[in-house]
């Protein structure tokens, strides 16, 4: 590092920065643009069907059917992009990137391995070091940006269907944002600490020790209403295409429709990132005390995979909500839920465990 | 009168929704887990370019104008295939022809022009049903597709050669001449 | 850093007072709050640029645009005929008011210990020192605002539903 660092006429801290930067937001993309092939092929498995496995390189070389990424790719990169004519031209434009980059900015605070020291420099493995004040406070806000994408998006387009999906989805993610506060408050309260490293270390290495036990009721508060974040089916409000066309990303297409359809997947990358962290201790590997940097980010891209995929498994076994069920979801249970949580921590706190 | 509606009444488990959820996750599982481990020839989809459907007997397809061993045409433009098609989609013109040593001097009679339009076809099996001398069927096989609507027009030797090398038949242009009297063969 | 962000706050603050559009000028706020939440940041307190974020852009404006959106006001309205007289009243009194912001500014405390001390970065906010000072300091602040708060949703939701 230090000699690289030299090479590029860099301190090492900022070349670890923007070594990290790019690693991270690349694995990140490519995770995404993988994930939307997985989708498709997990869903067919999922309904006894095939999936896309036509796509091949000069038309023989297919590996089970991952260059339809790239054949999706450049057909959306080819496609004509036109913008409805009473749309708001530039908030059209702009929706998009509203949309991925605060999907892809969220990642910004997670330790994806354990850190480690080289040559009298400590290098963490999170784009902002651990200590900077915002902690998980960053992911929380962050979300709360996602909104605007959704909402610019479908107001910019002009089309009923799309004000309809924005405004569904946009009164869902601000109400279910509250029972996940609150859950992850707790876990806040537990920790002393709200840096995610410290939650992190808190949980150690053992299983029973990580916060999935003492929090269960706060994990599914949290897990539901990050369904209701990233606007995945069974709360797929901001699409819901068999009542509202193609909600939001009606009026979308070509590079524009296949940047959001990213920014759900990078999103997606993001709040199964946040699980493992908070929930399933981050990068800890299972009953090894001091593991190996490279097994430490190992055990976190396997956790991360895996929730991802719960992410799509549930996707493809539950129908969507109705909108007043929703609504009834998030106020009358998951608030109270994370409620009582939150309650029964404090009370466990105060009787000195 | 009514239909009288049975409430479901949910167990306490089931109303927590969180049980429920994994039993159906734990469905989608056993789909997904199965459908990974079954060999593609097993799997419910068949992949059409690569594999084809094995097409029941009776299934109605493109139409074969028949033809005796010696390669001559069965049918004797009896134009009752044409009068039967709900479609109107057959036009047959028939033509005489007689060889001396062969048919005795008696004229026999076979289609000069036999076309189908398979555009207009619906694929019903009247023809073949109406068949006096069962000189036309509809085989088994469905891929009647063409890029433009003339190459839809099947003529005469289009019906008779189509599916030719499937069969193990040659393909004929002309029609050759019987090397019987068909009157003796049908006695 | 500090002009980048101050530039979003002011260009997303002047965007919003002068743009016709009601959903444009409160996307522009929220640019103008992203701005705000930025120089929390310089100023060494990230708990606080966190809230704003959640609380300012993530929820209020949301909500905001959301009941723009359903009362469905797309047409730009109109502005009523003004009298010349209140334009230059009022930019007097924004001149009087920044005048008098600047010069407070300039007066106080801080900024003379600044100017003598010089600028050290002081160690950055964190939640648990807000929540010290919150129910150490401010207890009985903090617990009539919460009361206030809940009695404003109990009204809110007497007014608004006919029949409990």
């Amino acid at each position: 590092m230090d000699t690289l660092a030299s090479l590029l006429h860099m301190s090492p801290a900022v070349a670890w920065m923007v070594v990290k930067i790019v690693i991270v937001f690349s694995a990140v993309m490519i995770l995404a643009s993988v994930w939307t092939w997985v989708e498709r092929r997990g869903s067919a498995m999922i309904q006894d069907r095939i999936g896309p496995n036509r796509a091949a390189i000069f038309g023989r070389i297919r590996i089970i059917g991952l260059q339809q990424l790239l054949a999706d790719g450049i057909k959306f990169f080819f496609k004509e992009d036109l913008a409805p004519t009473d749309a708001n031209k530039a908030l059209f434009w702009l929706a998009p990137f509203l949309a991925f980059v605060p999907a892809l900015m969220g990642f910004a605070v997670i330790p994806f391995g354990r850190s480690f020291t080289s040559g009298g420099h400590v290098y963490h493995l999170s784009v902002l070091d651990p200590g900077n004040g915002m902690g998980m406070l960053y992911p929380l806000a962050i979300g709360g940006l996602a909104v605007y994408g959704v909402l610019v998006a479908a107001w910019s387009s002009n089309n009923k269907w799309a004000i309809l999906g924005g405004m569904r989805s946009s009164a869902a993610m601000v109400s279910y944002e509250i029972g996940m506060s609150l859950s992850v408050v707790a876990l806040f309260m537990t920790t002393g600490g709200y840096d995610p490293s410290e939650i992190i270390a808190a949980q150690g290495h053992l299983p029973w020790h990580w916060n999935v036990v003492p929090h269960f009721l706060g994990f599914i508060v949290f897990f539901t209403c990050m369904f209701a974040e990233t606007n995945r089916l069974p709360f797929d409000f901001a699409e819901g295409e068999s009542e509202i066309v193609a909600g939001f990303n009606t009026e979308y297409g070509s590079m524009k429709f296949s940047l959001l359809a990213l920014a759900e997947y990078a999103h997606l990358m993001t709040a199964s990132a946040l699980i493992a962290t908070l929930y399933f201790g981050g990068w800890q590997v299972p009953f090894v005390a001091n593991p190996t940097v490279a097994l430490s980010i190992t055990s976190f891209v396997l956790k991360l995979v895996f929730f991802a995929w719960v992410f799509v498994w549930i996707r493809w076994t539950l129908p969507r909500f109705r909108y007043d069920q929703l609504m009834h979801l998030g106020w009358k249970v998951m608030l109270p839920l994370s409620m009582v949580n939150l309650v029964f921590h404090a009370w466990r706190m105060s009787q000195g465990h | 009168m009514g239909v009288v509606v049975k409430k479901v009444e949910l167990s306490w488990l089931d109303r927590t929704y969180v049980w429920p959820v994994m039993k159906g996750m734990g469905i989608t599982f056993n789909h997904f887990i199965k459908q990974l481990f079954t060999r593609t020839s097993k799997r419910y989809t068949i992949q059409y370019p690569d594999m084809k459907k094995e097409m029941p007997a009776g299934y109605r397809g493109l139409h074969e104008l028949k033809r005796f061993e010696d390669g001559a045409i069965k049918c004797v433009a009896c134009f009752m295939c044409a009068e039967a098609c709900p479609a109107r989609c057959i036009s047959i013109e028939a033509e005489e022809f007689s060889d001396l040593n062969i048919t005795q001097g008696f004229e026999e009679k076979r289609p000069q022009v036999f076309k189908i339009d398979m555009l207009r076809c619906i694929y019903c099996g009247m023809c073949e049903e109406a068949c006096p001398k069962d000189a036309i069927w509809l085989r088994n096989d469905y891929e009647v597709a063409a890029y433009d609507r003339l190459s839809m027009q099947y003529g005469k030797w289009d019906l008779m050669n189509t599916y030719a090398e499937a069969d193990g038949k040659e393909r004929i242009t002309q029609d050759p001449m019987p090397s019987a009297p068909r009157r003796a063969i049908a006695m | 850093m500090f002009l980048a962000f101050a530039l979003i706050t002011l260009l997303g603050a002047l965007g919003m007072l002068l743009q016709k559009n009601i959903i444009v000028a409160g996307l522009f706020m929220v640019a103008a709050f992203f701005g705000v939440a930025g120089l929390f940041v310089l100023l060494a307190n990230p708990v606080a640029a966190a809230l704003q974020l959640i609380v300012y852009s993530g929820a209020i404006m949301v909500l905001v645009l959301f009941v723009i959106m359903m009362l469905s006001s797309h047409e730009e309205e109109a502005a009523e005929v003004g009298h010349p007289i209140q334009r230059w009243l009022s930019v007097l009194l924004a001149l009087a008011l920044a005048a008098g912001g600047v010069t407070l500014v300039l007066a106080s405390k801080g900024v003379r210990q600044l100017a003598e001390r010089g600028a050290a970065m002081p160690p950055a906010v964190t939640l648990q020192g807000v929540g010290a000072t919150l129910f150490e300091g401010h207890v009985l602040g903090f617990e009539v605002a919460g009361l206030m708060l809940l009695a404003a949703m109990v009204g809110a939701v007497a007014l608004t539903k006919r029949n409990l």
